[in-house]
C-alpha cells in the first residue's frame, strides 16, 4: 500500500524539493545523497554525490536533462563493497528500472540505499537543455508548466517522447508531480515501509493520491500511443539486411553507445579484446573474396551482439543515441527489438527484483509457437 | 603461435564420400593451404591399412596436427585419437572434419556442391585446429560405493546386483518397510508365483547383506557433488521407537487406541498409529505415525508408551540427518496409481477398487485372508466387472499413454476370482488387448476360451449405486449394442502414475521429469537407464509403467552400468570444459543460472566466476551466454568459432 505525504511549496516547486532533500540530510536519514547538482555556471546539471544539506541548494533533480544514466554510477559505487552508510540516490523511472537490472547482474547492491524516484516528464539533449538555460533563466520551472500543460514538446528526446513509465517503479519514495495541484504541494510517495518511515521522521503531513492515477494513466497512454507511431516508423527505416546496413553506415566503432548504455557492464568489451585483432591478410583476403571490404569492418557484428546480450534488459533511457558522434539511431533499433523481445517475454525491464531475466530462466511453457 | 605440422585424410568410407565428394579435388584443393604439411585419400581410413597410412604419415612428414576428413566424431573420434596418441601426438589434436553426415549423405546427386562444401569443412576445421592446445584428460576420484533411492523391487534387486558385486549400498526407503508395491500383490501372473514367496526372500537378503545399509523411513535430503563424488545427506524420519531397545514384541500395537487405513492394505483394513506396515515388513520395527498418534495430536495418551516392556517408546525422538560419500546413484523410486475417483461418472462406493486393492483381497495375507468378498458387506460378489485403462489412453480424464501392465494383471485378477467364485461371472471391459511378451497372448487367450471370462471391447460410460447392485452402463463396440450390467464389485484398472515425490527428488538431483512427471532417461533408445546428469541411472517404474520381469532388467541393467563405471580406478574427464578468465568476469553470473549442469560457482570472494571441470560436459551454453567472453570453451573459444564461420560463410558474404 502507497501512502502519501505534502511537501510545502512557499519556495516554489524546486524549492521544496531542496528543502526535503536537505532534511534528509539533516534528519541523519542518509548520509549522503546522489542527486543532479547545478554547475555553478547554471549551464547543466550533473549527478553528484553531496554530503553536506548546504551543498543541496544546488540540487536540481527537476532540470530536463540526463548527461548519464546515474544507474551506471550507482554500479560504479556499490560494485565493489555495498554502501557502508545510508545513501540517498534520486533517479527518473529509467535510472532506477536500470539499477534493478543491474543489481539482478550483480553489478550494483542496494544495501543502504533509499531509492527516490521522480516523476519524469522527459529530459532534452545536453546541448538542447544548455540553450534553454540561455534563454531562460527560469528554465526548469518553464519546461515543468509546458509539460504538465500536456503541451508538445519538439525538444523533447525522441526517447523521453515514446517513454510509457514516467512513475518510478519500486521505489521507497517518489516525488510526485503528475496529476497534482503543484501550487498547494507535491504529493511524496511513499512505496515501501522505508519510505513511510521517512515521511513520518520527517513530520510531513499524510496527504491522500488525488488525482495521481488518472493523470498517470493519461501521460502512460500518451506515450505508449506515440511509441506505436515511432516504432512503426522505425521498422519500416530498418527493415531488411540492407537497410540496417545502411542505418549502421557511420558507425566509427567509438563503443561510445556502450559507455553511456547503463547496462552494458562488461569490464573489458569482449569487441576492445584480442580476438579481433586480425592479421593484415585477413582483411585483404575479406576484401578479395567481396570485392570491396567496408571499414571499420565489424561494426554490424558489434551491434548486433550488443542487442543480443542487452535488448532484454534495456529500459529504453536513449543516451546510446546521445553519445553517438555520427547520430547513428542506436536508440531506435534498441527500442523496436527491445519492445518487441520484451513482449515476448512479458518482462518489463526493472519492474521487479524477483522477476528474473528471460535468457537465464527456463519454463516449460515458454514460446509456444516457435517452430510451429 | 607456433604452427602446427598438420596432415589431412580424406577417407572415401567406400562410396559413401567418395559416390558424392570428389576426394582427388578435394586433396588438391587442401594440400596448399597453410598448415597443412601433408594430405591424401584412402578407401577406407578406419580401416587397419588406413590408420597405418596415417600412423606412417605422423612419422615421415613430422606432424603434429591430423585432420581426420570422414565420418561423425560419434563414430570415430575415439579411434584416431588413439591412433595420435599412440604416435605421440597429443590427441587433442586430432580434429574430425565430418564430410558425411554433414556433406555427402545430404548433398548426394550434387559432386559440385559436395566437394566445395567437403573442402570449406576441412579448411575451418584446420583453421580450428591451428588454434587448439595441447591438452591431457582431468583426472577425477572415484568413491565405489552407490545410493539407491527407492527400495521397491527395482531398487532391491539393483541393490542386490551391485552389493553382491562387493561394492557397499545405501538403500533408502521412504515407508517404513521396503518391499515397495509388489509385496502388495497376490501372486504373479502368467507362473503364478506367490508374491512373498518371491519378495520376502529378497527383503531379507537386503537386509541382512553386509555391503548394504538400509534407511527405511528415510528421504534425501540433499545432493551434491558430481559423478564419483556425490555427498549425499538423507533425512531419517523419527520412528519414536528406540531401535536399540525394542525387541519387537508387538505389545504397543495392541495397546494402541487409534484406528486408521492401512496404507498396505490400500485403506481395506485398518492399522494403529504405532504399527507395523504388514506382517513381513522388514526392517521389522515399529514406528510411530505422528499424524495420527492421539499424543502427537496434543493428548495425553501413552498407551504403546505404558505397554513397551523394554521402555523403547521415545516421544521426543526428532530426525537425523545422515551423510553419505557415494559414486553413483539409481533412481527406482517406482509408481503410484492414478485414483479411483479421477473420473466423475465412476461412482465413489466401497465396492468400486483398483487393481491393488482387489490384490489385497486375494492376498492370503490381506484383510479377508485371501477370500473375494466385498469391502460394503463382505458378501462373496457373484457379478464382477473389471475396467481396463481407467485413467490410461485418456488425456481428457487422465493420462495420453498406455499404462502397460493392465492387460495382463486383469486377466490374472479375473482368473483368480474365478478360482475363488468358481460360479460368479467375471466381465472385462477392454479398448485392446496389448499381450506382447513371452507367453502373455495365450495367456489372455486361456481366459477368454477356458475360463469363460466374458472380454468386451468397450468403454464404460457410468457407474453407480443401484441398491445393493452397481449398475455399470457400458457399450460393447463390435456388436454396437449399449450393456448394463449388475455387478456386485467393479474393479478399476486404473493408470500407473509416478511417486508424487519424484519431481522434487528429481530437482534435488538435477535430473529431468517428463511431461508426467516420470525419470527421462538420456537416450530413450539406446540409454535407456541413464540420466543426462552423469553417475545418476533409473530403474523400475520411476521411469515408465513395467511389469515385474521388465522391472527387474532394467534394474539390473542400472547396476551393470555402475559395476563397470566402478571397474575403473579412477575417472577420466574430458579437458574440452570452459573455463574462466578471472581477469575479464565481471561476476554477473548469468553463466551460473544457464549452466544445466550446475559447474560452475561464484566465488564469493573474488566475484567471479569458478567452473567444476569435474562437472562441466562441455556443452558451451555458458560461454554463448557471457557478454565479455570471459567464459570460454577450451579449444572452442570465439576465434576459433570466429575463424570456423568466416570460412562456413565465406561464398554468401
Amino acid at each position: 500500500m502507497e501512502r502519501y505525504a505534502t511537501l510545502p511549496v512557499e519556495n516554489g516547486v524546486l524549492g521544496a524539493i531542496r528543502q526535503f532533500l536537505a532534511g534528509l540530510l539533516e534528519k541523519k536519514l542518509v548520509d549522503a545523497l546522489l542527486v543532479p547538482l547545478e554547475l555553478p555556471t547554471g549551464e547543466n546539471v550533473v549527478p553528484t554525490i553531496v554530503s553536506r544539506p548546504e551543498q543541496v541548494q544546488r540540487a536540481n533533480p527537476l532540470a530536463p536533462v540526463l548527461p548519464v544514466n546515474a544507474a551506471r554510477l550507482v554500479s560504479r559505487v556499490t560494485l565493489v563493497s555495498s554502501s557502508p552508510e545510508r545513501l540517498g540516490v534520486v533517479l527518473r523511472s529509467c535510472e532506477l528500472r536500470a539499477l534493478v537490472e543491474l543489481v539482478k547482474l550483480k553489478q550494483a547492491s542496494l544495501d543502504k540505499l533509499l531509492l527516490i524516484g521522480i516523476d519524469c516528464f522527459g529530459t532534452y539533449s545536453v546541448n538542447d537543455y544548455e540553450k534553454s538555460v540561455k534563454e531562460s533563466a527560469s528554465s526548469t520551472e518553464d519546461f515543468l508548466n509546458r509539460a504538465r500543460e500536456g503541451k508538445e514538446d519538439p525538444l523533447l528526446r525522441k526517447a523521453c517522447q515514446i517513454c510509457e513509465y514516467p512513475v518510478p517503479m519500486g521505489a521507497d519514495l517518489t516525488i510526485g508531480l503528475l496529476g497534482v495541484d503543484l501550487a498547494k504541494g507535491i504529493l511524496l510517495v511513499a512505496g515501501t515501509p522505508e519510505g513511510e518511515k521517512v515521511i513520518e521522521e520527517m513530520g510531513l503531513e499524510e496527504a491522500k493520491a488525488g488525482e495521481r492515477q488518472p493523470a498517470v494513466e493519461k501521460l502512460t497512454a500518451e506515450r505508449a500511443r506515440k511509441r506505436e507511431e515511432v516504432l512503426k516508423q522505425v521498422q519500416e527505416e530498418v527493415k531488411g539486411l540492407d537497410k540496417m546496413m545502411a542505418t549502421l553506415a557511420t558507425c566509427i566503432n567509438c563503443h561510445n553507445c556502450k559507455t553511456a548504455c547503463p547496462l552494458c557492464y562488461c569490464k573489458e568489451c569482449f569487441f576492445d579484446s584480442p580476438v579481433f585483432e586480425f592479421e593484415a591478410e585477413k582483411y585483404l583476403g575479406w576484401a578479395k573474396r567481396k570485392g570491396a571490404l567496408r571499414m571499420p569492418n565489424d561494426t554490424l557484428l558489434f551491434h548486433l551482439t550488443r542487442l543480443n546480450h542487452m535488448v532484454v534488459a534495456c529500459v529504453g533511457c536513449g543516451l546510446c543515441t546521445e553519445a553517438c558522434p555520427n547520430d547513428v539511431p542506436v536508440f531506435d533499433i534498441f527500442r523496436l527489438v527491445g519492445y518487441e523481445v520484451q513482449k515476448v517475454f512479458d518482462y518489463v525491464p526493472g519492474r521487479s527484483l524477483d522477476e528474473e531475466l528471460p535468457l537465464t530462466t527456463f519454463r516449460e511453457e515458454e514460446l509456444p509457437n516457435i517452430g510451429v | 603461435m607456433k604452427e602446427k605440422r598438420i596432415g589431412v585424410f580424406v577417407c572415401h568410407c567406400g562410396l559413401n564420400i567418395a559416390g558424392t565428394v570428389d576426394v582427388e579435388q578435394v586433396v588438391e584443393q587442401i594440400k596448399d593451404y597453410p598448415g597443412v604439411a601433408h594430405a591424401e585419400h584412402y578407401i577406407y581410413m578406419c580401416s587397419d591399412p588406413g590408420q597405418e597410412l596415417v600412423r606412417k604419415a605422423i612419422k615421415e612428414k613430422g606432424l603434429d596436427g591430423i585432420i581426420m576428413s570422414n565420418c561423425s566424431p560419434s563414430l570415430h573420434q575415439a579411434t584416431f585419437r588413439k591412433l595420435a596418441a599412440s604416435e605421440g601426438v597429443n590427441p587433442y589434436f586430432c580434429e574430425i572434419a565430418n564430410i558425411r553426415e554433414q556433406c555427402s549423405w545430404p548433398h548426394a546427386g550434387d559432386k559440385e556442391t559436395a566437394t566445395r562444401k567437403a573442402v570449406a569443412i576441412i579448411k575451418a576445421i584446420i583453421e580450428k585446429l591451428r588454434r587448439n592446445i595441447s591438452l591431457t584428460p582431468l583426472v577425477v576420484p572415484l568413491t565405489k560405493r552407490v545410493l539407491v533411492i527407492g527400495a521397491g523391487v527395482a531398487g532391491m534387486q539393483a541393490a542386490l546386483d551391485i552389493a553382491d558385486s562387493g561394492y557397499e549400498v545405501v538403500l533408502v526407503e521412504q515407508s517404513p518397510s521396503i518391499g515397495g508395491h509388489t509385496a502388495q500383490l497376490s501372486e504373479t501372473f502368467l507362473t503364478g508365483d506367490v508374491i512373498p514367496g518371491l519378495v520376502s526372500p529378497m527383503m531379507s537378503k537386503i537386509a541382512s547383506h553386509p555391503n548394504i545399509s538400509l534407511y527405511a523411513y528415510s528421504e534425501l535430503e540433499d545432493v551434491s557433488g558430481y559423478v564419483g563424488n556425490f555427498q549425499v545427506s538423507i533425512r531419517r524420519k523419527a520412528t519414536s521407537v528406540d531401535e536399540s531397545k525394542c525387541n519387537y514384541c508387538g505389545l504397543c500395537l495392541e495397546s494402541c487406541p487409534v484406528k486408521t487405513a492401512s496404507e498396505f492394505d490400500r485403506e481395506l483394513a485398518q492399522r494403529g498409529a504405532i504399527y507395523i506396515p504388514f506382517l513381513e515388513a522388514l526392517p521389522q520395527r515399529p514406528v510411530i505415525d505422528r499424524e495420527t498418534c492421539r499424543h502427537f495430536g496434543g493428548d495425553k495418551c501413552q498407551a504403546c508408551q505404558e505397554a513397551c516392556p523394554q521402555n523403547a517408546i521415545d516421544f521426543k525422538q526428532e530426525d537425523t540427518i545422515v551423510e553419505e560419500e557415494v559414486g553413483a546413484i539409481i533412481v527406482a523410486t517406482g509408481y503410484e496409481l492414478f485414483p479411483c475417483t479421477g473420473i466423475a461418472e465412476y461412482a465413489s462406493d466401497p465396492d468400486v477398487i483398483d487393481g491393488l486393492q482387489f490384490e489385497r483381497l486375494l492376498s492370503p495375507s490381506g484383510p479377508t485372508s485371501g477370500e473375494v468378498r466385498k469391502p460394503s458387506d463382505g458378501k462373496i460378489p457373484e457379478q464382477v466387472v473389471f475396467l481396463q485403462c481407467v485413467g490410461s489412453r485418456d488425456p481428457e480424464h487422465g493420462v495420453s499413454y498406455c499404462s502397460r501392465v493392465c492387460c495382463m494383471y486383469v486377466a490374472k485378477h479375473a482368473l483368480l476370482y474365478k478360482q475363488a467364485v468358481p460360479e460368479g461371472q467375471a466381465y472385462v471391459f477392454y479398448m485392446d488387448i496389448r499381450s506382447d511378451a513371452k507367453g502373455y497372448e495365450e495367456y489372455v487367450k486361456k481366459m477368454v476360451d477356458e475360463e469363460r471370462v466374458l472380454y468386451l471391447r468397450g468403454r464404460v460410460s457410468r457407474i453407480f449405486r443401484d441398491g445393493d447392485k452397481l449398475k455399470v452402463w457400458g457399450s460393447d463396440t463390435l456388436t454396437g449394442k449399449s450393456i448394463e450390467i449388475a455387478a456386485d464389485l467393479v474393479v478399476l484398472a486404473t493408470a500407473m502414475v509416478p511417486n508424487p515425490g519424484a519431481k522434487e527428488l528429481a530437482r534435488k538431483l538435477n535430473i529431468i521429469v517428463d511431461q508426467y512427471g516420470f525419470i527421462t532417461e538420456a537416450h530413450i533408445k539406446l540409454r535407456p537407464v541413464e540420466t543426462l546428469t552423469a553417475g545418476i541411472y533409473l530403474a523400475g517404474t520411476a521411469q515408465w509403467p513395467r511389469d515385474l520381469p521388465d522391472t527387474i532388467a532394467s534394474a539390473s541393467g542400472a547396476a551393470s552400468k555402475i559395476l563397470s563405471l566402478f571397474s575403473r580406478r579412477e575417472l577420466l574427464h574430458e579437458p574440452t570444459v570452459a573455463v574462466v578468465d578471472p581477469e575479464v568476469c565481471r561476476g554477473c553470473g548469468q553463466c551460473v543460472a544457464i549452466c544445466a549442469f550446475k559447474a560452475i560457482e561464484l566465488d564469493p570472494v573474488k566475484k567471479v566466476a569458478w567452473v567444476n571441470e569435474a562437472i562441466c560436459d562441455g556443452c558451451g551454453a555458458c560461454a554463448v551466454t557471457c557478454p565479455s567472453g570471459a567464459m570460454q570453451h577450451r579449444n572452442w573459444t570465439a576465434r576459433q568459432f570466429f575463424e570456423v564461420i568466416d570460412i562456413a560463410t565465406a561464398e554468401y558474404v
